[in-house]
């Protein structure tokens, strides 16, 4: 028997309880971001994963892109979850006949000074909500380019900083939906995230119906209170920057990605951005399970979340009806886990 | 200048001779031309008589007895030009050649009759089969009613096999060498194998501990606490990197050896 052998300890062992314990105090953490779950919980029904990431996200620094047919409480998260930050926020509506200037602001001539002044659009906020995101062309969506990724916006050569937080909360409705367009590439690798938004249990949709019935339906986010402010959420932030992550671990985040790369099923495969979209993630979802280091587990969770948007299906496999997720959960099971 | 009636029909004349000569084929030698006063009939015309010059037809002889002009297919012929390797191959698919002739009864014309038939036309319809069902990527395992396999794992991405690792040798190893990280690792996996020879988790490089520790608590509820605590150490200790004493390592291993003992002893744990 394997584990008979060799060792037969002599003195009487130490209570490991308190030694396994996490190095870093996760308690502020915990309670803040528990907080933060209670509050959109009075309004959202079910959808724990779904938060578990947004809330993963907003400790990483990303940005989330929620994707779903209409209806099924894509835009009330975001805004519910913008809700609970005690930081500015602003909704962006786009539409199909949007322009850049009206997302990152313009100059405007002042006569009396004979000189321009730079008005700031919306996305001069911490928490930007864009709706359908879409809707607008790729002329519109590449605005966003500088801002998602540098967090600055480079008008007449003056670069504009955002504050911090700045985090993008964009949803949209599958390509297949009437009058959308498809995301460029570059601007997908921007998102940290992308999470697929779906049904409702049977128990869950009866318990939204229970709510509305008993009068619910009115104002809910009124219900909702802003529990995390800026500085709290970039003291998280730091905390979950002092995770550790094995040598192993790291290896096994960059065999994952790479198999990206090599798969037969993908033409395009994901950049060293998600290796590290992935790496961050991970970090963040260890905090907030109480760790305050990374296991593989929290690798495969976030896999397809990081992936599925960044890489492309050949015209072959999409035609057979593949999807992304099918193949990040090939790729996944293709890798030995580190142990 | 003017000139008179008679040299103008005189001329008349000839062009329309030299129009009726263009619609005949051309003679070797000049034909009287044809009284301006009737037509001759076409039956009526002298036989053409082709010139031969004898200098022409010799050479002309003599061109199409090169080989360079021969343009009809004859069978190849070995030449003392042919490479030894074109002469290789003839020589091969000669050999080939009769070799078939032989197998399927052949005699002079090309025949399929018989065994050889059918088991040439088997052969070509399984290699179509097997090809359109490689395309499909069918899995041929259904057709045969086993459950459709995993996806294979990549090889050479399979590090270590804990079925072919010697745990007592490799524990005792590492305790020597006072790396009690490694031993606790060691101690772990011969846990999971332990699972894994009981059919208490299905071993599989790509899951994880959770994996198998939810397996497990499908299998024997009972075991999944001494379980989840085992993997919580192995956890902190090989991923978070924390440093363990000699004394925290023989906690540790009394955890894992209580529970291997429970494994091993083969006593069914109340569920």
């Amino acid at each position: 028997m394997e584990n008979e052998t060799p060792f037969h300890p002599t003195a009487p062992p130490e209570t490991p309880v308190a030694a396994f314990t996490p190095r870093t105090d996760l308690a502020q953490l915990t309670a803040r971001t528990e907080a933060v779950r209670h509050q959109i919980g009075q309004v959202i029904v079910g959808q724990q994963d779904l938060l578990e990431l947004l809330l993963t996200a907003l400790l990483a620094d990303g940005h989330v892109l929620l994707e779903g047919v209409p209806g099924v409480a894509k835009t009330l998260t975001a805004k519910l979850l913008a809700r609970t930050l005690d930081v500015p926020f602003s909704r962006i509506q786009f539409t199909p006949d949007l322009m850049p200037a009206d997302v990152l602001g313009t100059s405007i001539f002042r006569p009396a000074q004979g000189d321009f002044e730079f008005r700031p659009g919306p996305v001069f906020a911490s928490v930007v909500l864009i709706d359908e995101i879409n809707r607008a062309p790729a002329k519109t969506q590449s605005a966003l380019f500088e801002v998602m990724e540098e967090r600055t916006v480079t008008q007449d050569g003056t670069a504009h900083r955002m504050a911090t937080p700045f985090v993008v909360l964009a949803t949209q409705n599958p390509v297949e939906q009437e009058g959308t367009y498809r995301l460029p590439e570059a601007q997908l690798d921007r998102f940290l995230f992308k999470l697929n938004v779906g049904y409702p249990t049977l128990a869950e949709e009866i318990q939204i119906l229970q709510g509305h019935h008993g009068g619910f339906g009115g104002t809910p986010l009124d219900k909702v209170q802003a529990v995390l402010s800026a500085p709290d959420l970039a003291a998280l932030r730091q905390q979950v920057g002092q995770q550790r992550v094995e040598a192993n671990v790291l290896e096994y985040i960059a065999k994952i990605v790479g198999q990206t790369r090599a798969h037969k099923a993908l033409y395009l495969g994901a950049s060293p951005r998600a290796s590290i979209a992935l790496l961050n993630g991970a970090k963040a979802l260890a905090a907030l399970r109480g760790r305050d280091f990374v296991t593989p587990e929290d690798v495969q969770f976030l896999a397809a979340p990081v992936l599925r948007h960044r890489i492309m299906l050949t015209p072959e496999r999409e035609m057979e009806g593949g999807t992304a997720d099918e193949v990040v959960a090939q790729i996944v099971q293709s890798v030995e886990v580190p142990r | 200048m003017s000139t008179s009636p008679l040299s103008r029909r005189a001329r008349r004349w000839v062009l329309l001779g030299s129009l009726a000569l263009s619609t005949q084929p051309v003679a070797a030698t000049p034909t009287p031309a044809p009284a301006p006063t009737q037509t001759p009939a076409l039956d009526q015309t002298p036989a053409v008589r082709l010139r031969q010059p004898q200098a022409a037809t010799e050479r002309l002889r003599d061109l199409a007895s090169q080989r360079a002009f021969d343009y009809r297919q004859a069978p190849a012929e070995p030449s003392p030009q042919d490479s030894l390797w074109r002469r290789f191959l003839r020589r091969l698919f000669g050999w080939l050649g009769d070799l078939l002739d032989d197998l399927l009864g052949r005699s002079s014309a090309p025949s399929y009759e018989g065994f050889w038939r059918w088991v040439i036309y088997g052969l070509l319809a399984a290699a179509v089969i097997f090809v359109v069902l490689k395309l499909l990527e069918v899995d041929l395992t259904r057709a045969f009613g086993r459950t459709p396999r995993r996806m294979a794992l990549a090889y050479e991405t399979l590090g270590e096999n804990i079925h072919e690792l010697d745990f007592p040798v490799q524990l005792r190893a590492a305790e020597e060498a006072g790396n009690f990280r490694l031993a606790v690792r060691m101690g772990y996996l011969a846990l999971l194998k332990q699972l894994s020879d009981r059919a208490l988790i299905e071993w599989q490089p790509d899951k994880t501990n959770q994996a198998y520790l939810r397996e497990l608590a499908s299998q024997r509820p009972a075991l999944r606490p001494a379980f989840a605590e085992a993997t919580r150490q192995f956890e902190y200790v090989w991923y978070g990197e924390l440093a363990i004493t000699p004394t925290l390592y023989a906690a540790v291993r009394a955890e894992q050896f209580a529970l291997g003992r429970q494994l091993g002893s083969g006593q069914a744990v109340p569920s």
